[in-house]
């Protein structure tokens, strides 16, 4: 697999802006056998169930028991040498909705990722379809560089019915999902041919994690970004970075997931040194920066990236008087369905796209509620947890179907995966409707 | 270039939800701010006013009790009152419509617990109505084996001893299908919401077949029957289907049936989370959710006494969130609103006063179901709901408390957490938005 | 002809002890204990199994015996034992003369102990405070008092003891026709069952019994001096108290010692899912009646977080307090209870009082029982005329046979790991018996992952006293102190015993964990008060529950449900607006 590395063009802009590329080798996890405790943890824990209430996989999946047990119980029945931990834990999808819902802090996502990371490292095959197939997901950003790299082939490839079927047979990917298209030009590309940022400022400067979503599949997400950033006069840096992690975790895979912290954290905390603050358009990566890393990490600067990361919108509204900007312009037609990804809840933003749109002349977006859209990153890309994925999503997929909007709108690249799979519809990111209503 | 509201409430219980409500059906402008979900979550949704007075004694009429209770008890505060009580319980009627039921007068009903005794209470799920204990109907209690909180034969006996007008019996059958023994109690209700097919007839494959769960848990109650005319479960018929289950249930069965209202996690306190949370968002409060609000800002022009705006923590960067007017409504010592520690009990957000005896060996009674202080601890406010400091003067001229977080009366013991919840929610809220729309 | 041979007083480790070592001579037992087992000092310690190191300094004699034990217990109470090593942890500023005398002292006692850096201290023991300076290791251990005193009693029967608990002696019997000079014998014990005899049953109404035997044997630790009183004899049990604060969780895996002279405050023992932070030392008057203080609890939090500062932020869940069944001969005038000896004295009031037949046993230590009952038994066999040999140091107790049973039990009964994992650490090679059923088995303690079967197998030997069930299963035991799982522990009495019965064992349960938890109240603890009195009081209305009322409820009265369907609209909207118009 190391063939692959840098393999490129050495005048590629990838090649220069981006870190080099990620290793794919069987790895030891947790290279510095520090372990974690997470018992104390339990100590807020009151026993009120209300994590497994709103618990999506639990819902559906008598597998799971929760995230109760499977967070404050499991780690106070630890002694120092118990080292299993239970294999349902593997059917968590991350959605991490637990966390929020939790009345009394406990850091439920933060004990279910160790326990995964652990389960994963001590207890799954490594040689398993399901470990490799595992991999291989939560490694999405090593396979998007090479597949962009060859956009229509792979595109091609991966609609290929052959292909899929071998995905489903020999790894245990789902062959009823389509995968990503990749774009013909990557997000990094059209920045460097633009020629980086437009404009320079001391006073207002953010660095953009973009993340691999929008660098890969969907540039318009992040070029519209850049377009809203600039208008309202920030100079725009872009850092080499790598995968925020999000996947990684969600598949136990915790070096994987520290070997990109790292760098990213180096990175970002370098921007901050230089004036900036940190911005992303994907909710599941700016979650990852600002709460998976702390709990989980011990990088210099990990907490300064954790306090100084924003949602883009949110940045804006904190920082401009975006409300104003909005009311003054107008849209056309533009109705939607927005799902508030479980990060984006995590975060505190679930009513933030809502209530946006809802100032902006011509535009409108009605919340299809609170339920997860089931798809969680890769693990509706599961065979096995696909039918699982369309279960949680259905209830989403009704509220989307009605609603008057045909459009479906929501910050999350996979979460918007699931609804197109599951009603059809295109489906906006709140930036591109907000640039095309300011900028253009 | 902030975030900016007339009205902000904190806390996303049942209190706040109302007080945001009648914030904005005055007009004002509202936002709420909640960090984790609400202890609705955990109550049985029963919506008690007041079961039992001071002295103990059962109440048939809540009303006539409340000039009764001391004063320093939330209903006696003059934005509240009977009035408020009765003007919260309206809002109440109006948001829930049809899904509850005791509206109709203004006597308690006395509701079958899952601990087999009969509580009174103001409202009821439409899904317990037909449950009540005052209904001399013949009941049959239906436990499942793996549901352990509801034990049916033993609070049928329970009930019996209690001495309620009708006949009752209690069976435990398995719940159909093939869930494992630890099935969240959300994952049966979402087999019954579904109508899954299940399978029914154990582990023998001979006759093993698949039935829509409703008709299995029909045909898992049916042969024990007898000559009841009413059918209580432990309440977890469905999330959101629960009224066309439990009409799939009566033709099935030619019986009434109702719910046992359970606690925790309670499907029912879900239910009514949700019917709340849609009539805010109908009424345009904007809920900002997942980050604990840790601070206050006082507000620049006015200075100290007003409060400016609160900061929410978001992973350590402190985010202002302004407002004219500031409702408190974070719940007591489960909500988290009221903390301690080994020296002393506080208000963490404003650092409000709350009353209690310095030696913490005080703060409780010996006899698990004494006379706790620690159940009324909480702020003490003024005539207006406004928290009062140490020397009775009043803490800001823009904050008012609602719910569990003002103290002064034990709900659990005198049966009124929802009522108090409603009352001074609305009194609340109400009043902070008459001072910016005025 | 005697109803027993032998009459044990006491359901303690030395009382268990002493009936298994008989019964095993073949001698015919009965034990008589006012509570349940362990209801006394055993089930109100630490549960520290000593390595002796504790005494290497002060007391040889009793390092040496309790390493000797020590060894004895891992092998014959495999599954009441967790080997987790301790250690005694000099922190800067604590004397080095005393470290060095610990570890000579733990050599010459053959004490197996080694000398750990700080920085390897705290590699084993991550939460120790950053002034560590040294550490000695040694073979500390952790036992569960409950279910090794269960266990004698269990083996104590199945070699022919009658054991009764709940069986409160009100008489001892004194005779004239006794072969000591003063011609006075003990003949037996009146007592009185609080229940029928055997298992306890709530609501079954007490009786008295008098039960003679040939010799009786008085071990109920501080509660010596008052059997005593019934015979009249003296027995100067000088009782001392000590606290001890349960944490929620384990903050520690090894037990931890402050390395100095004696002082409150010196130890956290890892205990099953907690740890535990003691004690105190304090004399008191009367074992049953004595001030529990804000003072002890604040102490051990205070004192021990400077050796494990996590402490200081941590969750207590409750705090217990037990007493020391301290002896000393009268004429050595020991004033500091501290001071006096951990050894232990056997009384035979035969040659001490004029008085025979009757023999007492005080003082001692945990982790020596059953050596002290060896010697017991020993004297007694002695004055029956038996002549057999003490096996119990080579025969595994009930649930140590076979440690090849240790294995995954998971897949086997459908139990998810941890859960698995925890059954068998407490039933150890019972466990296939006991979680073996046919029913579903759901957990019943989530916080300590108790299953039904498991709490069915403790009914099965304790009848409707739940807190005999609690000390053999932990159920309850945990962060929500029986919040959740008390009233589903009384409801699997239903309905092999009837409904009042179930209420009344619950109302005891529930009370009892109350008691403890009292000593926790704030921070999380009082959250979690709180909320298990919500859902105690408000949900379930227990506090006014209508069947303990005198009075019938006047159910008419009440809303009836009858008029609430929807065809009624007019009538609510009329009671409404004539209520506005007030």
């Amino acid at each position: 697999m190391s063939d692959a590395e840098s393999g490129g063009d050495p005048h590629d802009a990838r090649n220069e802006e981006t870190v080099e590329s990620d290793e794919f080798e069987p790895v030891q996890v947790f290279p510095e056998s520090e372990e974690m405790d997470l018992r104390p943890g339990s100590d807020d824990c009151y026993k009120c169930s209300t994590c497994d209430s709103v618990c999506p996989v639990a819902e559906v999946d008598d597998e799971f028991p929760g995230p109760k047990f499977q967070g404050p119980e499991q780690w106070r029945l630890k002694r120092k040498d118990d080292r299993d931990i239970d294999d349902s834990v593997m059917s968590c999808s991350n959605c991490m909705r637990c966390d929020s819902s939790c009345p009394s802090d406990v850091p439920l996502s933060q004990m279910h990722n160790t326990a995964r990371g652990q389960f994963v490292q001590e207890q799954m095959e490594k040689l398993s379809q399901e470990y490799l197939r595992n991999r291989i997901l939560a490694n999405y950003r090593f396979f998007a560089e090479l597949g962009s790299k060859v956009p229509r082939l792979t595109n091609f490839l991966m609609g290929n019915v052959v292909v899929q079927s071998v995905n489903e047979k020999l790894l245990g990917i789902t062959s009823e999902r389509e995968f990503p298209e990749f774009a013909d030009e990557t997000f990094r590309e059209w920045w460097t041919n633009r020629g980086g940022a437009k404009i320079e400022s001391d006073e207002k400067r953010v660095a953009y994690f973009h993340g691999c979503y929008s660098n890969y599949n969907t540039p318009e997400v992040g070029k519209s970004l850049v377009r809203l950033f600039e208008y309202f006069g920030y100079e725009v840096l872009v850092p080499p970075q790598k995968c925020s992690g999000t996947p990684m975790f969600a598949n136990g895979m915790l070096a994987d997931a520290r070997r990109a912290a790292e760098t990213n954290v180096s990175e970002f905390a370098a921007a901050i040194e230089e004036g900036a603050d940190v911005i992303a358009s994907c909710t599941s990566c700016s979650m990852s920066l600002r709460q998976e890393y702390p709990e989980l990490f011990d990088f210099e600067g990990t907490a300064s990236v954790a306090a100084q990361t924003y949602e883009a919108v949110e940045y804006l509204r904190l920082h401009e008087d975006l409300a104003a900007e909005l009311e003054r312009a107008e849209v056309e037609d533009a109705d939607f369905a927005y799902h508030a990804p479980c990060h984006a809840r995590n975060q505190g933003l679930a009513g933030q796209a809502v209530e946006m749109m809802d100032l902006l002349g011509g535009a409108s977006a009605e919340d299809v509620g609170e339920s997860c859209s089931g798809i969680s990153g890769t693990y509706g890309w599961k065979a096995e947890k696909y039918d699982t994925s369309m279960e949680i999503g259905a209830e989403m997929f009704d509220h989307m179907e009605d609603a008057e909007a045909e459009t479906g709108m929501t910050e999350c690249p996979t979460c918007a995966m699931q609804m197109e799979h599951g009603t059809g519809y295109e489906i906006r990111h709140p930036l591109e409707v907000m640039a095309e209503a300011l900028v253009e | 270039m902030a975030i900016e509201d007339d009205v902000l409430v904190v806390g996303g219980g049942l209190a706040g939800m109302t007080a945001a409500l009648a914030a904005a059906r005055e007009g004002a402008d509202v936002r709420l701010l909640s960090h984790k979900d609400s202890t609705l979550r955990s109550a049985s949704g029963l919506v008690d006013v007041l079961g039992y007075d001071s002295a103990g004694t059962l109440l048939a009429d809540p009303f006539d009790a409340i000039a009764d209770l001391p004063e320093s008890h939330p209903y006696r505060q003059a934005s509240v009152g009977e009035s408020g009580v009765r003007e919260g319980l309206a809002l109440f009627d109006e948001v829930v419509g049809e899904s509850y039921r005791g509206g109709h007068t203004d006597r308690n009903a006395l509701v079958s617990t899952h601990g087999g005794t009969v509580k009174p209470t103001a409202r009821y799920p439409a899904s317990a109505a037909a449950g009540v204990a005052s209904d001399d109907r013949e009941v049959l209690l239906v436990g499942f084996e793996t549901v352990t909180d509801f034990d049916a034969p033993l609070a049928a006996d329970h009930l019996r001893a209690a001495g309620v007008p009708f006949e009752v019996e209690g069976v435990t059958v398995p719940f159909p299908g093939d869930f494992r023994a630890d099935a969240a109690r959300t994952r049966l209700a979402d087999a019954l919401d579904a109508n899954e097919r299940l399978e029914v007839g154990g582990n023998r494959p001979a006759v093993s077949t698949t039935l829509p769960a409703r008709k299995a848990l029909a045909e898992a109650v049916t042969d024990h029957l007898g000559s009841a005319e009413r059918v209580g479960f432990p309440a977890l018929l469905g999330q959101h289907e629960t009224e066309a289950i439990r009409a799939d249930l009566e033709t099935e069965l030619g019986a009434a049936v109702f719910e046992v209202p359970m606690g925790s996690p309670s499907l029912p306190g879900m239910r009514l989370e949700g019917k709340f949370r849609k009539a805010c968002r109908e009424a345009g409060v904007r809920f900002t959710t997942g980050n604990p609000v840790v601070d206050f800002e006082e507000d620049e022009e006015s200075g100290s006494g007003v409060i400016g705006a609160v900061r929410v923590d978001r992973n350590g960067a402190a985010i202002p969130f302004h407002a004219d007017q500031f409702v408190l409504a974070t719940g007591g010592l489960v909500g988290k609103g009221v903390d301690s520690d080994r020296n002393g009990v506080e208000e963490p957000i404003f650092d409000c006063h709350v009353p209690h005896p310095s030696d913490r060996y005080d703060w409780f009674a010996d006899e698990a179901f004494g006379d706790h202080p620690f159940a009324r601890f909480g702020v003490k406010a003024d005539d207006d709901l406004r928290p009062l400091d140490r020397g009775e003067e009043v803490e800001f001229d823009n904050l008012r408390a609602a719910g569990a977080v003002l103290g002064g009366c034990d709900f659990a013991a005198e049966k009124s957490g929802s009522g108090v919840s409603l009352a001074t929610g609305l009194a609340a809220g109400r009043s902070a938005a008459r001072e910016v729309t005025k | 002809m005697t109803d027993t041979e032998v009459l044990v007083v006491g359901g303690g480790s030395t009382g268990c002890g002493v009936a298994r070592d008989l019964a095993m001579r073949g001698v015919d037992v009965t034990l008589v204990e006012k509570g349940n087992l362990t209801n006394g000092t055993t089930g109100r310690m630490h549960g520290l199994l000593h390595s002796g190191g504790r005494y290497a300094v002060s007391d040889r004699a009793s390092a040496e015996e309790c390493i000797e034990e020590n060894r004895v217990l891992r092998d014959i109470a495999g599954h009441c034992v967790e080997m987790t090593g301790g250690q005694f942890v000099q922190l800067e500023g604590d004397p080095d003369e005393y470290f060095e005398e610990k570890l000579e002292g733990c050599r010459e006692c053959g004490i197996p102990a080694e000398v750990l850096t700080g920085e390897a201290a705290r590699e084993e023991e991550p939460y120790l405070t950053k002034d560590v300076k040294r550490a000695i290791r040694v073979p500390d251990g952790a036992i569960d008092p409950f279910r090794l005193c269960v266990a004698n009693a269990a083996s104590a029967q199945q070699h022919g003891a009658r054991i009764e608990t709940h069986a409160e002696v009100t008489d001892v019997l004194v005779d004239d026709g006794g072969t000591a000079e003063s011609g006075r014998r003990v003949r037996g014990l009146e007592v009185r069952h609080t229940s029928g005899p055997g298992k306890r049953e709530h609501r079954q109404p007490g009786e008295t019994e008098e039960i003679t035997a040939e010799h009786v044997v008085n071990a109920t630790g501080a509660w010596a001096g008052q059997i005593g009183e019934m015979a009249g004899v003296d027995v100067e049990v000088r009782p001392s108290k000590g606290a001890m604060v349960v944490m929620n969780c384990r903050q520690v895996d090894t037990v931890v010692n402050r390395c100095r002279p004696k002082g409150d405050a010196d130890i956290v023992v890892p205990h099953e899912t907690t740890a535990i932070l003691g004690t105190t030392d304090v004399e008191v008057e009367d074992p049953e009646d004595y001030p529990e203080e804000q003072w002890e609890v604040d102490l051990m939090i205070d004192e021990l977080s400077r050796l494990v500062p996590i402490l200081d932020e941590a969750r207590t869940v409750r705090s217990f307090w037990g007493v020391r069944p301290l002896y000393e001969p009268p004429e050595m005038g020991t004033t500091d209870p501290t001071d006096i000896t951990r050894d232990f004295f056997l009384l035979d009031h035969a040659d001490r009082d004029g008085l025979a037949d009757f023999t007492s046993i005080v003082g001692g230590k945990f982790t020596t029982y059953r050596m002290m009952a060896e010697k017991i038994s020993d004297h007694v066999c002695d004055k029956l005329g038996v002549s057999a040999e003490c096996r119990t140091a080579d025969v595994p107790l009930p649930g140590s046979e076979d440690f090849s049973v240790l294995r995954d039990y998971m897949d086997e009964f459908g139990l998810r790991s941890p859960i698995g994992r925890r059954s068998v650490q407490r039933l150890g090679s019972r466990a296939d018996d006991v979680l073996d059923t046919d029913g579903p088995n759901p957990v019943l303690c989530d916080c300590e992952a108790v299953t039904r079967a498991e709490v069915q197998d403790a009914i099965d030997q304790s009848g409707t006293d739940l807190n005999a069930v609690r000390i053999r299963t932990r159920a309850s035991m945990g962060n929500c102190q029986g919040g959740f799982c008390c009233h589903r522990m009384a409801a699997e009495l239903h309905p092999e015993y009837d409904e009042p019965q179930a209420r009344e064992a619950l109302d005891e349960l529930f009370q009892e964990r109350w008691k403890g938890e009292r000593h926790a109240l704030w921070g999380e603890q009082l959250s979690q008060a709180a909320l298990n009195y919500a859902l105690h009081a408000t949900t379930m209305n227990r506090d006014r529950d209508p069947a303990d009322r005198e009075d019938a409820i006047s159910f008419e009265e009440f809303d009836s449900g009858a008029s609430a369907s929807k065809g009624d609209e007019s009538k609510t909207s009329e009671t409404k607006e004539a209520r506005h118009g007030d």
